[in-house]
């Protein structure tokens, strides 16, 4: 299990990580989220031992983490890199042994992976040559080659075509149900809705949410309620004490309320205004649980 | 992973890459061919030399047709006899530099104005023997002077000293800007996040200035070879003597590269991503090119002075001006072992550092890290 334990780090004025704390068990994924520059850059790189922390300390298996622990790591930074002028296959192989694999187990797996993702017609390609969704898929192949035990993926998503997106997301499922711990970032709040059960949120430097995502959303203090009227007069919104409109179209309504406010109220004092189409009524989504905690 | 099957991996990679690149193959066989094509013009304008010999009368029969003859082998040299009169109206001659020597056949006696010319000597001694009808190997001729011979180093050991220092100070910077183009390509594409997740710094900064070493090495001793090769087997106009002090140049390259190669990946290692590996190098190739202007300029004013005696043992410029030196007025042996005391000692001092300083540079993006803040980081850390 990765635990990170109330890790802090200043650069010069500014507090990147503020006693941020959470954990990744084996066979979990965790999607960590939060708005830019709340610190899960600077978190994911202290795993590898490329930030010094102020304070804290990253345990695997409950101890502390060194070069011996790192190689069974796998780390796909946030500004991708590999060797522009270095053949593919020969790439990934050169990472899997400097992660401990021999010669003939590097580039068995480096070829292997390749295959896995559709990148095997260009394994010999350098990677400058590849487009840049092939860059994306070979970085991937960088963290996965040497089998490791955790995997850190710092905005996987990012960039990806929607065909590359499933592929990738297959990929850490499968991972996952290999026993992998996976820890990945992203801002595509939707997708990690769809593939990940738990998440965490840090903000400024500290972790707002963390846990099963159903669960959080269950805990949160506000109710979500979509509305579809035929016909309601322009800006019509029913009047509930603390209520939020989060998106407005033709029709459509879609508000934010707290969790004590009796949908059937709503619902009725909507049916007075006009007739109503589509009406649904449940804990927030992770994109609005997310803009709740990470409200400025 | 041990540090040493890491180091060894980097290095590698370092080398294979490297030699898959055509500027390097291409590089090598350039210089070769310049090398060859410089011997081939060297003898094509070598003037044909004239023996001038100077011997008192009666001359020996036949003494003439021998010398002709054990000329030959000197790049078939010619051959003037001067009979004189006396031994006095000889020396006049030699005083004069009319002849080269005067040989008194009567005394078993060659004498040379100022410097003993091996060419001229072993020519006469071949042809004295052969008029005497006697084989070698004792020397037939007892060499001397009229003056003490001077030190001025010959014009080959000029030629082997300041070519052998250019080399050096060129396959210096050469691979050099090798390692800090290699640093600052792995800082600015980020791949060194990723090496240095499984890679302790300091075996990335050894393996690629070992790898990158060992191929300067390889091009380097394969020059160096020819150009002994071609000494030795006389194509090269210049005593075969002279092949050690060229063969200095091997051993002073691996002091100087680990030094200054260590030097270039640390300057790559603190530049901003903006900067280019050219920009970046350019304060350590300032220092090397101050070391190379300032060695050029102390050993030609005066090779034996006590600056030219500091420099020899100073770790910057013992690389450049040891082996130069060596080749003009050669160097006692307590200041080859003091230079390399010295400059082992500066490169362990220097590795220390780098290693500390690297990974902080390495890992600090953005607009690159001073050298005094990595100097206060480290301090602090």
């Amino acid at each position: 299990m990765l635990s990170i334990d109330a890790i802090g780090k200043r650069f010069g004025e500014v507090t990147a990580l503020d006693g941020c704390s959470f954990n990744v068990e084996r066979g979990r994924m965790l999607g960590f989220l939060g708005p830019n520059g709340a610190g899960k850059t600077t978190t994911m790189r202290a795993i590898f031992g490329l930030v010094e922390l102020d304070t804290g300390a990253v345990l695997w298996d409950g101890r502390p983490i060194g070069p011996v622990e790192r190689l069974r790591f796998g780390y796909m930074p946030e500004e991708r890199g590999l060797y522009p002028r270095m053949r593919v296959r020969e790439q990934l192989a050169y990472l899997g042994r400097l992660h401990g694999l021999n010669a003939r187990d590097a580039d068995a797996a480096a070829s292997e992976w390749l295959t896995r993702l559709g990148l095997a017609d260009r394994a010999d390609a350098k990677v400058v040559e590849l487009s840049h969704g092939n860059q994306q898929r070979a970085q991937l192949a960088a963290a996965l080659v040497h089998t490791p035990e955790l995997l850190v993926l710092d905005e996987p998503f990012a960039g990806l075509d929607p065909v590359a997106v499933r592929t990738l997301a297959q990929v850490l499922r499968d991972e996952a149900a290999r026993g992998v711990a996976v820890l990945f970032s992203s801002h595509q709040l939707d997708l990690v809705e769809e593939i990940c059960e738990e998440v965490a949120i840090i903000d400024r430097g500290r972790i707002v949410a963390e846990g099963n995502l159903d669960a959080l959303r269950r805990a949160s203090e506000r109710r979500r309620i979509a509305l579809r009227l035929d016909g309601a007069p322009p800006g019509w919104e029913p009047e509930i004490r603390g209520a939020d409109v989060v998106e407005r179209t033709n029709g459509d309504l879609r508000l934010l309320v707290d969790r004590d406010v009796d949908p059937q109220a709503v619902l009725a004092a909507a049916e007075r205004t006009a007739p109503v189409i589509g009406f649904s009524y449940g804990p927030p989504s992770l994109a609005e649980l997310f803009l709740e905690l990470v409200e400025r | 992973m041990s540090g040493r099957r890491a180091l060894t991996l980097v290095a590698t990679r370092e080398i294979r890459e490297r030699l898959r690149s055509k500027a390097f193959i291409a590089s090598t066989l350039l210089i070769l061919a310049l090398l060859a094509v410089s011997a081939v013009i060297g003898r094509l304008f070598d003037p044909q030399r004239t023996f001038d010999y100077a011997v008192t009368a009666p001359a020996p029969p036949g003494l003439a047709v021998a010398l002709q003859r054990a000329a030959e082998p000197f790049d078939e040299a010619k051959v003037k006899l001067h009979t004189v009169d006396s031994a006095q109206a000889g020396r006049r001659l030699l005083e004069d530099d009319k002849v080269d020597a005067l040989l008194l056949v009567s005394n078993d006696r060659l004498v040379f104005r100022k410097n003993v010319d091996a060419q001229v000597a072993a020519a006469a001694d071949a042809a004295v023997r052969a008029v005497r009808n006697k084989l070698p190997p004792e020397p037939e001729l007892t060499t001397s002077t009229l003056h003490p011979p001077d030190d001025e180093p010959g014009d080959a050991a000029v030629l082997v000293a300041y070519a052998g220092s250019l080399l050096l100070f060129m396959s210096l910077a050469f691979y050099g800007q090798w390692v800090i183009s290699g640093v600052v390509e792995e800082k600015n594409n980020r791949v060194v996040e990723v090496i240095l997740s499984a890679v302790r710094p300091r075996d990335l900064l050894a393996g690629k200035v070992i790898g990158i070493g060992t191929l300067g090495l390889a091009q380097l001793v394969l020059v160096v070879g020819f150009a002994v090769g071609l000494l030795v087997t006389g194509v090269f106009d210049v005593p075969a003597s002279l092949g050690a002090d060229v063969a200095l140049v091997v051993p002073w390259f691996v002091l100087g590269f680990a030094l200054y190669a260590v030097a270039y990946a640390v300057a790559g290692a603190l530049a901003s991503n903006q900067q280019n590996a050219e920009t970046a190098a350019q304060p350590v190739t300032y220092a090397l090119l101050t070391v190379y202007f300032a060695s050029y300029i102390v050993l030609a004013a005066n090779a034996e002075g006590t600056l030219a005696t500091v420099l020899t043992v100073f770790p910057l410029t013992a690389p450049l001006v040891l082996p130069a030196r060596s080749a003009l007025v050669g160097v006692p042996l307590w200041q080859h072992a003091l230079a390399i005391v010295l400059v082992l000692a500066a490169i362990y001092a220097l590795v220390r550092f780098a290693g500390r300083v690297y990974a902080l540079g390495l890992l600090h993006g953005g607009s690159g890290l001073g050298l005094r803040a990595a100097l206060r980081i480290a301090r602090e850390n």
